[in-house]
Protein backbone atom coordinates (compact mmCIF):
# COMPACT_ATOMS: atom_id res chain seq x y z
CA UNK A 1 0.00 0.00 0.00
CA UNK A 2 1.23 3.05 -1.45
CA UNK A 3 0.94 5.97 1.49
CA UNK A 4 0.26 9.97 0.83
CA UNK A 5 2.56 12.65 1.77
CA UNK A 6 1.54 15.87 2.16
CA UNK A 7 3.57 18.52 0.16
CA UNK A 8 3.24 22.20 -1.55
CA UNK A 9 4.14 23.59 -4.97
CA UNK A 10 4.92 26.54 -5.59
CA UNK A 11 2.58 28.79 -8.03
CA UNK A 12 5.47 31.04 -9.02
CA UNK A 13 8.21 27.94 -10.40
CA UNK A 14 6.08 24.61 -10.03
CA UNK A 15 8.87 23.50 -7.33
CA UNK A 16 7.22 20.61 -5.05
CA UNK A 17 8.41 20.56 -1.27
CA UNK A 18 7.52 17.92 1.60
CA UNK A 19 6.48 18.63 3.86
CA UNK A 20 4.60 21.15 2.83
CA UNK A 21 5.78 25.26 3.32
CA UNK A 22 4.40 28.26 3.63
CA UNK A 23 6.22 30.12 1.12
CA UNK A 24 8.13 29.02 -1.69
CA UNK A 25 12.15 29.08 -0.52
CA UNK A 26 13.17 30.40 -3.89
CA UNK A 27 10.13 32.70 -3.62
CA UNK A 28 7.92 35.05 -1.62
CA UNK A 29 4.94 33.66 -2.64
CA UNK A 30 1.80 31.12 -0.78
CA UNK A 31 2.37 27.58 -1.89
CA UNK A 32 -0.62 25.59 -2.68
CA UNK A 33 -0.97 22.26 -1.06
CA UNK A 34 -0.24 19.18 -2.77
CA UNK A 35 -0.64 15.21 -2.21
CA UNK A 36 2.71 13.11 -3.09
CA UNK A 37 2.29 9.51 -3.22
CA UNK A 38 5.03 7.60 -0.97
CA UNK A 39 7.19 5.81 -3.10
CA UNK A 40 10.33 7.34 -5.03
CA UNK A 41 14.25 6.83 -5.91
CA UNK A 42 17.31 7.18 -2.98
CA UNK A 43 19.62 10.18 -4.07
CA UNK A 44 21.56 9.78 -1.01
CA UNK A 45 21.92 7.95 2.11
CA UNK A 46 24.36 7.83 5.19
CA UNK A 47 24.07 6.17 8.69
CA UNK A 48 25.67 7.72 11.88
CA UNK A 49 27.28 6.28 14.18
CA UNK A 50 27.05 8.60 16.98
CA UNK A 51 23.58 10.24 16.52
CA UNK A 52 22.14 13.60 18.63
CA UNK A 53 20.56 12.69 21.82
CA UNK A 54 17.40 10.74 21.57
CA UNK A 55 18.38 8.76 18.48
CA UNK A 56 19.45 5.15 18.39
CA UNK A 57 23.18 3.87 16.90
CA UNK A 58 23.56 3.30 13.74
CA UNK A 59 21.06 5.96 12.45
CA UNK A 60 20.05 5.36 9.07
CA UNK A 61 19.18 8.72 7.23
CA UNK A 62 17.84 8.81 3.43
CA UNK A 63 16.84 11.81 1.32
CA UNK A 64 14.16 10.72 -1.30
CA UNK A 65 12.87 11.78 -4.51
CA UNK A 66 9.18 11.50 -4.54
CA UNK A 67 7.33 10.29 -7.56
CA UNK A 68 5.79 13.86 -7.35
CA UNK A 69 9.42 15.55 -7.41
CA UNK A 70 9.81 16.50 -3.65
CA UNK A 71 12.93 15.41 -2.23
CA UNK A 72 12.15 13.81 1.14
CA UNK A 73 14.20 13.28 3.95
CA UNK A 74 13.26 10.06 6.11
CA UNK A 75 14.58 6.60 7.99
CA UNK A 76 15.11 3.46 7.48
CA UNK A 77 15.51 0.23 9.27
CA UNK A 78 18.95 -0.82 6.99
CA UNK A 79 20.76 0.53 4.22
CA UNK A 80 22.00 -3.61 2.87
CA UNK A 81 21.62 -3.77 -0.99
CA UNK A 82 20.77 -0.16 -0.54
CA UNK A 83 21.91 2.28 -3.57
CA UNK A 84 21.62 5.46 -5.40
CA UNK A 85 18.60 5.18 -7.46
CA UNK A 86 17.13 2.27 -6.06
CA UNK A 87 13.50 2.33 -5.47
CA UNK A 88 11.74 2.82 -2.53
CA UNK A 89 8.45 3.21 -0.50
CA UNK A 90 7.81 5.58 2.59
CA UNK A 91 5.68 5.25 5.39
CA UNK A 92 4.77 6.76 8.49
CA UNK A 93 5.23 5.16 11.96
CA UNK A 94 4.01 7.40 14.64
CA UNK A 95 4.47 10.61 12.93
CA UNK A 96 7.73 9.53 11.44
CA UNK A 97 8.93 8.26 8.04
CA UNK A 98 10.56 5.56 7.02
CA UNK A 99 11.86 4.25 3.98
CA UNK A 100 12.04 0.42 2.87
CA UNK A 101 12.64 -1.40 -0.43
CA UNK A 102 9.68 -1.05 -2.75
CA UNK A 103 7.68 -4.52 -3.32
CA UNK A 104 6.40 -5.84 -6.48
CA UNK A 105 3.01 -5.57 -6.54
CA UNK A 106 3.49 -1.48 -4.99
CA UNK A 107 5.57 -0.73 -8.05
CA UNK A 108 3.15 -2.45 -10.49
CA UNK A 109 0.30 -0.32 -8.99
CA UNK A 110 2.42 2.92 -9.42
CA UNK A 111 2.98 2.15 -12.70
CA UNK A 112 -0.42 1.55 -13.50
CA UNK A 113 -1.50 5.19 -11.43
CA UNK A 114 0.73 6.83 -13.79
CA UNK A 115 1.03 5.24 -17.00
CA UNK A 116 -1.55 6.34 -19.75
CA UNK A 117 -2.89 3.66 -21.83
CA UNK A 118 -3.32 0.34 -21.23
CA UNK A 119 -0.07 -0.88 -23.26
CA UNK A 120 1.85 1.48 -21.94
CA UNK A 121 0.89 0.37 -18.22
CA UNK A 122 2.03 -3.23 -19.26
CA UNK A 123 4.87 -2.04 -20.66
CA UNK A 124 5.48 -0.25 -17.58
CA UNK A 125 4.91 -2.54 -14.89
CA UNK A 126 7.25 -5.43 -17.25
CA UNK A 127 9.96 -2.68 -16.79
CA UNK A 128 9.95 -2.33 -13.20
CA UNK A 129 10.42 -6.43 -13.05
CA UNK A 130 13.29 -6.41 -15.18
CA UNK A 131 15.03 -3.91 -13.32
CA UNK A 132 14.29 -4.80 -10.46
CA UNK A 133 15.16 -8.65 -11.06
CA UNK A 134 18.54 -7.48 -13.00
CA UNK A 135 19.18 -5.15 -9.70
CA UNK A 136 18.78 -8.19 -7.39
CA UNK A 137 21.10 -9.86 -9.78
CA UNK A 138 23.62 -7.37 -9.64
CA UNK A 139 23.52 -7.34 -5.81
CA UNK A 140 24.20 -10.96 -5.89
CA UNK A 141 27.10 -10.52 -8.08
CA UNK A 142 28.84 -7.44 -6.21
CA UNK B 1 33.84 52.40 -3.83
CA UNK B 2 36.98 53.33 -2.97
CA UNK B 3 39.80 51.19 -2.63
CA UNK B 4 40.18 48.73 0.91
CA UNK B 5 43.31 47.36 2.02
CA UNK B 6 44.40 45.43 5.17
CA UNK B 7 46.52 47.10 7.34
CA UNK B 8 47.79 44.50 9.88
CA UNK B 9 46.19 41.43 10.37
CA UNK B 10 47.06 38.17 13.61
CA UNK B 11 45.62 35.39 15.20
CA UNK B 12 46.10 33.56 17.86
CA UNK B 13 47.07 29.87 18.15
CA UNK B 14 44.28 27.61 17.30
CA UNK B 15 42.87 24.41 19.48
CA UNK B 16 42.30 23.91 22.65
CA UNK B 17 42.54 26.92 24.80
CA UNK B 18 42.18 27.66 28.38
CA UNK B 19 41.58 31.04 27.92
CA UNK B 20 38.33 33.06 27.96
CA UNK B 21 36.72 33.71 24.52
CA UNK B 22 37.22 37.17 25.45
CA UNK B 23 40.97 36.84 25.57
CA UNK B 24 40.99 35.02 23.06
CA UNK B 25 39.69 37.86 20.92
CA UNK B 26 42.18 40.24 22.78
CA UNK B 27 44.82 38.46 21.85
CA UNK B 28 43.75 38.70 17.69
CA UNK B 29 42.31 41.89 17.94
CA UNK B 30 45.15 43.59 19.75
CA UNK B 31 47.97 41.80 17.71
CA UNK B 32 46.10 43.00 14.60
CA UNK B 33 46.18 46.57 16.08
CA UNK B 34 49.80 46.21 17.01
CA UNK B 35 50.69 45.20 13.28
CA UNK B 36 48.69 47.81 11.67
CA UNK B 37 50.47 50.50 13.85
CA UNK B 38 46.89 51.62 15.25
CA UNK B 39 45.78 51.74 18.94
CA UNK B 40 42.31 52.35 18.40
CA UNK B 41 40.12 51.81 15.26
CA UNK B 42 37.09 54.08 14.13
CA UNK B 43 34.68 50.83 14.17
CA UNK B 44 34.94 47.32 15.51
CA UNK B 45 33.23 44.37 13.80
CA UNK B 46 32.71 41.46 15.70
CA UNK B 47 31.96 37.68 14.64
CA UNK B 48 30.96 34.79 16.80
CA UNK B 49 28.43 32.27 16.00
CA UNK B 50 26.93 31.21 18.98
CA UNK B 51 28.42 33.02 22.20
CA UNK B 52 24.92 32.94 24.27
CA UNK B 53 25.26 28.94 24.14
CA UNK B 54 28.94 28.39 23.73
CA UNK B 55 29.66 30.78 26.84
CA UNK B 56 26.33 32.06 28.18
CA UNK B 57 27.13 35.86 27.22
CA UNK B 58 25.09 37.89 24.65
CA UNK B 59 25.35 41.58 23.43
CA UNK B 60 28.73 40.10 22.27
CA UNK B 61 29.71 43.59 20.28
CA UNK B 62 29.82 45.26 23.47
CA UNK B 63 30.50 42.94 25.54
CA UNK B 64 34.20 42.08 23.21
CA UNK B 65 34.37 46.01 22.32
CA UNK B 66 34.05 46.84 25.89
CA UNK B 67 37.05 44.12 27.06
CA UNK B 68 39.79 45.28 24.05
CA UNK B 69 39.35 48.56 25.71
CA UNK B 70 37.05 49.71 22.69
CA UNK B 71 34.20 50.68 25.03
CA UNK B 72 33.65 54.55 22.85
CA UNK B 73 34.26 52.42 19.60
CA UNK B 74 30.94 51.38 17.38
CA UNK B 75 30.91 48.20 17.19
CA UNK B 76 28.11 45.75 15.43
CA UNK B 77 27.74 42.24 15.73
CA UNK B 78 27.57 39.69 12.42
CA UNK B 79 26.66 36.26 11.98
CA UNK B 80 26.05 33.88 9.30
CA UNK B 81 26.58 30.61 10.71
CA UNK B 82 30.39 29.03 10.27
CA UNK B 83 31.12 31.64 7.68
CA UNK B 84 30.57 34.50 10.41
CA UNK B 85 33.97 35.85 10.04
CA UNK B 86 33.99 36.24 6.48
CA UNK B 87 30.81 38.15 6.77
CA UNK B 88 32.29 40.45 9.23
CA UNK B 89 35.11 40.89 6.94
CA UNK B 90 32.45 42.24 4.66
CA UNK B 91 30.70 44.40 7.02
CA UNK B 92 34.04 46.02 7.75
CA UNK B 93 35.06 46.27 4.29
CA UNK B 94 31.59 47.56 2.93
CA UNK B 95 31.98 50.50 5.87
CA UNK B 96 35.86 51.23 4.25
CA UNK B 97 34.16 51.02 0.55
CA UNK B 98 31.46 53.53 1.43
CA UNK B 99 34.22 55.91 2.67
CA UNK B 100 31.69 56.15 6.20
CA UNK B 101 34.86 55.09 8.36
CA UNK B 102 38.51 55.45 7.68
CA UNK B 103 39.66 52.24 9.41
CA UNK B 104 37.77 49.06 11.14
CA UNK B 105 38.81 46.69 13.66
CA UNK B 106 37.32 43.06 12.23
CA UNK B 107 37.62 40.49 15.26
CA UNK B 108 36.14 36.93 15.18
CA UNK B 109 36.56 34.39 17.52
CA UNK B 110 34.61 30.53 18.48
CA UNK B 111 35.05 28.71 22.08
CA UNK B 112 33.98 25.37 22.09
CA UNK B 113 36.55 22.59 23.70
CA UNK B 114 35.05 23.11 26.93
CA UNK B 115 32.06 21.32 26.59
CA UNK B 116 32.05 17.92 25.65
CA UNK B 117 31.16 16.57 21.85
CA UNK B 118 27.59 15.74 21.57
CA UNK B 119 26.98 19.25 23.45
CA UNK B 120 28.90 21.27 20.53
CA UNK B 121 27.15 19.16 17.78
CA UNK B 122 23.75 19.73 18.86
CA UNK B 123 24.86 23.69 19.03
CA UNK B 124 26.75 23.21 15.58
CA UNK B 125 23.10 21.92 14.33
CA UNK B 126 20.89 24.62 15.20
CA UNK B 127 21.78 25.83 11.99
CA UNK B 128 20.47 22.81 10.24
CA UNK B 129 16.51 23.10 8.87
CA UNK B 130 14.80 21.69 11.80
CA UNK B 131 12.54 19.59 9.93
CA UNK B 132 15.73 17.91 8.96
CA UNK B 133 17.40 17.96 12.27
CA UNK B 134 14.16 16.55 13.54
CA UNK B 135 15.39 13.77 11.76
CA UNK B 136 18.68 12.91 13.82
CA UNK B 137 20.40 15.16 10.91
CA UNK B 138 23.95 16.95 12.13
CA UNK B 139 26.64 18.41 9.67
CA UNK B 140 28.12 15.36 9.44
CA UNK B 141 25.04 13.53 8.47
CA UNK B 142 24.56 16.60 5.93
CA UNK B 143 27.97 15.94 5.00
CA UNK B 144 28.10 12.49 4.23
CA UNK B 145 24.76 12.44 2.11
CA UNK B 146 26.47 15.23 -0.13
CA UNK B 147 29.89 12.73 -0.29
CA UNK B 148 27.91 9.71 -1.05
CA UNK B 149 26.54 11.74 -4.12
CA UNK B 150 29.93 13.14 -5.10
CA UNK B 151 31.34 9.73 -4.82
CA UNK B 152 28.65 8.58 -7.62
CA UNK B 153 30.60 10.44 -9.79
CA UNK B 154 33.62 9.28 -11.82
CA UNK B 155 36.89 10.69 -10.41
CA UNK B 156 35.97 10.84 -7.05
CA UNK B 157 36.78 7.91 -4.79
CA UNK B 158 38.59 6.93 -1.31
CA UNK B 159 41.70 8.02 -2.18
CA UNK B 160 40.55 11.53 -3.43
CA UNK B 161 39.30 12.33 -0.70
CA UNK B 162 41.88 11.18 2.02
CA UNK B 163 44.83 12.84 0.27
CA UNK B 164 42.90 16.06 1.13
CA UNK B 165 43.11 15.62 4.85
CA UNK B 166 46.57 13.84 3.95
CA UNK B 167 47.66 17.29 2.27
CA UNK B 168 46.47 19.92 4.71
CA UNK B 169 48.01 17.88 7.40
CA UNK B 170 51.13 17.97 6.25
CA UNK B 171 50.86 21.60 5.72
CA UNK B 172 50.08 21.93 8.95
CA UNK B 173 53.04 20.57 10.29
CA UNK B 174 54.87 24.24 9.19
CA UNK B 175 52.04 25.95 10.97
CA UNK B 176 52.59 26.99 14.49
CA UNK B 177 48.89 28.34 14.84
CA UNK B 178 47.95 25.14 13.71
CA UNK B 179 45.76 22.69 16.36
CA UNK B 180 46.91 19.47 14.59
CA UNK B 181 51.01 19.40 14.02
CA UNK B 182 50.71 15.99 13.16
CA UNK B 183 51.06 14.01 9.29
CA UNK B 184 48.40 11.07 8.24
CA UNK B 185 48.55 8.51 5.74
CA UNK B 186 46.12 7.55 3.58
CA UNK B 187 45.65 4.17 4.97
CA UNK B 188 45.32 6.24 8.55
CA UNK B 189 42.32 7.99 6.53
CA UNK B 190 40.94 5.35 5.32
CA UNK B 191 40.83 3.33 8.46
CA UNK B 192 39.43 5.71 10.82
CA UNK B 193 36.25 5.45 12.74
CA UNK B 194 32.81 5.77 10.42
CA UNK B 195 31.04 8.52 11.35
CA UNK B 196 28.19 9.91 8.66
CA UNK B 197 29.07 6.99 6.35
CA UNK B 198 30.84 7.92 3.86
CA UNK B 199 32.79 10.15 6.16
CA UNK B 200 35.13 8.71 8.62
CA UNK B 201 36.82 10.52 11.53
CA UNK B 202 39.87 12.31 9.88
CA UNK B 203 37.52 13.23 6.90
CA UNK B 204 36.27 15.86 9.60
CA UNK B 205 37.62 19.00 10.66
CA UNK B 206 38.47 19.17 14.69
CA UNK B 207 36.07 21.06 17.30
CA UNK B 208 38.83 24.28 18.49
CA UNK B 209 39.53 27.26 20.25
CA UNK B 210 40.67 30.69 18.68
CA UNK B 211 40.47 33.75 17.30
CA UNK B 212 41.47 36.05 14.57
CA UNK B 213 41.57 39.68 13.51
CA UNK B 214 42.42 41.97 10.85
CA UNK B 215 42.82 45.98 10.30
CA UNK B 216 40.98 47.64 7.25
CA UNK B 217 41.69 51.17 6.05
CA UNK B 218 41.59 53.50 2.84
CA UNK B 219 44.96 54.19 3.00
CA UNK B 220 47.09 52.32 0.63
CA UNK B 221 48.86 49.22 2.83
CA UNK B 222 50.56 46.20 1.59
CA UNK B 223 47.78 44.30 0.69
CA UNK B 224 44.42 45.19 -1.43
CA UNK B 225 40.87 43.91 -0.99
CA UNK B 226 40.18 42.96 -4.60
CA UNK B 227 37.18 41.67 -4.41
CA UNK B 228 34.29 40.16 -2.12
CA UNK B 229 31.36 37.95 -2.95
CA UNK B 230 28.23 36.30 -0.96
CA UNK B 231 26.00 33.48 -2.75
CA UNK B 232 23.35 31.51 -0.53
CA UNK B 233 20.86 29.00 -0.69
CA UNK B 234 18.40 26.83 0.83
CA UNK B 235 18.62 26.04 4.48
CA UNK B 236 17.03 22.89 3.44
CA UNK B 237 19.23 20.11 1.84
CA UNK B 238 16.14 18.83 0.32
CA UNK B 239 15.02 21.58 -1.10
CA UNK B 240 18.42 21.87 -3.40
CA UNK B 241 18.47 19.20 -6.78
CA UNK B 242 22.48 18.97 -7.31
CA UNK B 243 24.62 17.83 -4.46
CA UNK B 244 27.66 17.72 -6.44
CA UNK B 245 28.38 21.27 -5.66
CA UNK B 246 27.29 24.21 -3.75
CA UNK B 247 25.42 27.03 -5.90
CA UNK B 248 26.12 29.77 -2.99
CA UNK B 249 29.64 29.30 -3.93
CA UNK B 250 29.04 29.61 -7.41
CA UNK B 251 27.43 32.85 -7.07
CA UNK B 252 30.02 33.68 -4.24
CA UNK B 253 32.76 33.18 -6.77
CA UNK B 254 31.07 34.91 -9.87
CA UNK B 255 30.33 38.47 -7.42
CA UNK B 256 33.91 38.22 -6.11
CA UNK B 257 35.58 38.14 -9.25
CA UNK B 258 33.25 40.59 -10.68
CA UNK B 259 34.67 42.41 -8.60
CA UNK B 260 37.97 42.46 -9.11
CA UNK B 261 37.67 42.10 -12.25
CA UNK B 262 39.71 39.22 -13.24
CA UNK B 263 38.97 35.40 -13.35
CA UNK B 264 39.94 32.47 -11.00
CA UNK B 265 43.11 31.96 -13.79
CA UNK B 266 44.97 34.93 -11.31
CA UNK B 267 44.36 33.08 -8.09
CA UNK B 268 48.26 31.84 -6.71
CA UNK B 269 47.18 30.43 -3.14
CA UNK B 270 43.79 29.72 -1.91
CA UNK B 271 42.02 29.11 1.53
CA UNK B 272 39.13 26.67 1.26
CA UNK B 273 36.43 25.75 3.85
CA UNK B 274 37.02 21.63 3.93
CA UNK B 275 35.00 21.27 7.13
CA UNK B 276 35.02 18.00 5.37
CA UNK B 277 37.83 16.88 3.44
CA UNK B 278 35.25 16.19 0.19
CA UNK B 279 33.96 19.60 0.54
CA UNK B 280 37.76 20.66 -0.72
CA UNK B 281 37.04 19.00 -3.74
CA UNK B 282 33.61 20.11 -4.52
CA UNK B 283 34.53 23.38 -3.76
CA UNK B 284 37.98 23.72 -6.10
CA UNK B 285 35.41 23.12 -8.74
CA UNK B 286 32.71 25.56 -7.77
CA UNK B 287 35.35 28.18 -7.54
CA UNK B 288 36.32 27.63 -11.07
CA UNK B 289 40.29 26.78 -9.86
CA UNK B 290 39.80 23.37 -11.69
CA UNK B 291 38.03 22.07 -14.59
CA UNK B 292 34.82 20.60 -13.91
CA UNK B 293 35.26 16.68 -12.63
CA UNK B 294 39.01 17.33 -12.45
CA UNK B 295 39.48 18.07 -8.66
CA UNK B 296 39.94 14.53 -7.79
CA UNK B 297 43.12 14.01 -10.21
CA UNK B 298 44.53 17.31 -9.44
CA UNK B 299 44.33 16.71 -5.66
CA UNK B 300 46.07 13.01 -6.21
CA UNK B 301 48.87 14.18 -9.18
CA UNK B 302 49.82 17.26 -6.47
CA UNK B 303 48.78 20.10 -7.86
CA UNK B 304 47.27 21.35 -4.83
CA UNK B 305 50.25 20.56 -2.75
CA UNK B 306 52.13 23.24 -1.78
CA UNK B 307 54.66 23.26 -4.21
CA UNK B 308 51.54 22.42 -6.61
CA UNK B 309 50.60 24.72 -9.47
CA UNK B 310 47.80 26.08 -6.94
CA UNK B 311 48.54 25.58 -3.37
CA UNK B 312 45.76 24.89 -1.39
CA UNK B 313 45.35 25.41 2.11
CA UNK B 314 49.09 25.88 2.82
CA UNK B 315 47.89 26.51 6.64
CA UNK B 316 46.43 23.13 6.92
CA UNK B 317 42.96 24.12 6.31
CA UNK B 318 39.56 24.11 8.40
CA UNK B 319 41.02 20.21 8.48
CA UNK B 320 44.46 20.53 10.13
CA UNK B 321 44.41 24.25 11.40
CA UNK B 322 41.32 23.37 13.14
CA UNK B 323 37.74 25.31 12.98
CA UNK B 324 36.29 27.44 15.33
CA UNK B 325 33.83 28.83 13.56
CA UNK B 326 33.37 32.42 13.70
CA UNK B 327 37.28 32.86 13.37
CA UNK B 328 38.23 31.08 10.66
CA UNK B 329 36.54 32.74 7.82
CA UNK B 330 38.83 35.43 8.99
CA UNK B 331 41.72 32.69 9.93
CA UNK B 332 41.82 31.97 6.07
CA UNK B 333 42.07 35.74 5.53
CA UNK B 334 44.74 36.31 8.05
CA UNK B 335 46.82 33.28 6.21
CA UNK B 336 46.14 35.32 2.94
CA UNK B 337 47.77 38.06 4.25
CA UNK B 338 50.58 36.65 5.63
CA UNK B 339 51.48 34.50 2.36
CA UNK B 340 51.03 38.07 0.39
CA UNK B 341 53.43 39.29 2.77
CA UNK B 342 56.01 36.88 2.74
CA UNK B 343 55.36 36.52 6.38
CA UNK B 344 54.40 32.75 6.23
CA UNK B 345 57.80 31.47 7.29
CA UNK B 346 58.35 27.88 6.56
CA UNK B 347 55.03 27.29 4.84
CA UNK B 348 55.65 30.09 2.53
CA UNK B 349 54.68 30.02 -1.14
CA UNK B 350 55.11 32.51 -3.83
CA UNK B 351 51.62 34.32 -4.90
CA UNK B 352 50.82 37.67 -5.52
CA UNK B 353 46.61 36.85 -5.56
CA UNK B 354 45.30 34.66 -2.88
CA UNK B 355 41.35 33.26 -2.20
CA UNK B 356 39.33 32.59 0.97
CA UNK B 357 36.26 30.63 0.81
CA UNK B 358 34.18 30.34 3.75
CA UNK B 359 30.97 27.93 4.01
CA UNK B 360 28.09 28.73 5.96
CA UNK B 361 25.69 26.36 7.38
CA UNK B 362 25.15 23.56 4.98
CA UNK B 363 26.69 25.58 2.37
CA UNK B 364 23.99 28.16 2.91
CA UNK B 365 25.76 31.37 3.07
CA UNK B 366 28.97 31.50 1.53
CA UNK B 367 31.63 33.91 1.10
CA UNK B 368 34.37 34.43 -1.28
CA UNK B 369 37.08 37.19 -0.72
CA UNK B 370 40.13 37.60 -3.27
CA UNK B 371 43.09 40.04 -1.62
CA UNK B 372 46.12 40.84 -3.49
CA UNK B 373 49.92 41.96 -2.45
CA UNK B 374 50.81 44.93 -3.77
Amino acid sequence: MIETIAGSRCPRCEAVVAPPERFCPRHPVEMTPVELPGAGEIVSFTTLYSPPAGFRSPLHIALVELEGGARFVCHGAETRGLRIGSRVAIEAVDDVYYFSHLGAIDRARLFWRRAGRAGDRAQAIVRSLTKRVWKGTQRGSS
Amino acid sequence: MLDVWVLGADMTRIGRRDESLQDLMAEAAHGALRAAGLEAPDALVVATMNPEEFVGDGNFASNVGTYLGLAGTPAIRVETATSSGAAAFYAGFAQVAAGLRRTVLVVGGEKMTHLDTPRVSELIGRSIDPYERSYGATMPALAGLVTRVLMARHGVGPREIAQVAVKNHANALDNPYAHFRRAVTVEEVLESRMVADPLRLLHCCPISDGAAAVVLTAERAAVRVAGVGQGSDTLALRHRDDLTGFAATRAAARAAFAMAGFGPERVEVAEIHDAFAPFELISLEDLGLVPPGKAGHATLDGETARDGRLPVNPSGGLKARGHPLAATGLAQIVECVWQLTGRAGPRQVDARVALAHSIGGLATNNWVTILEGA
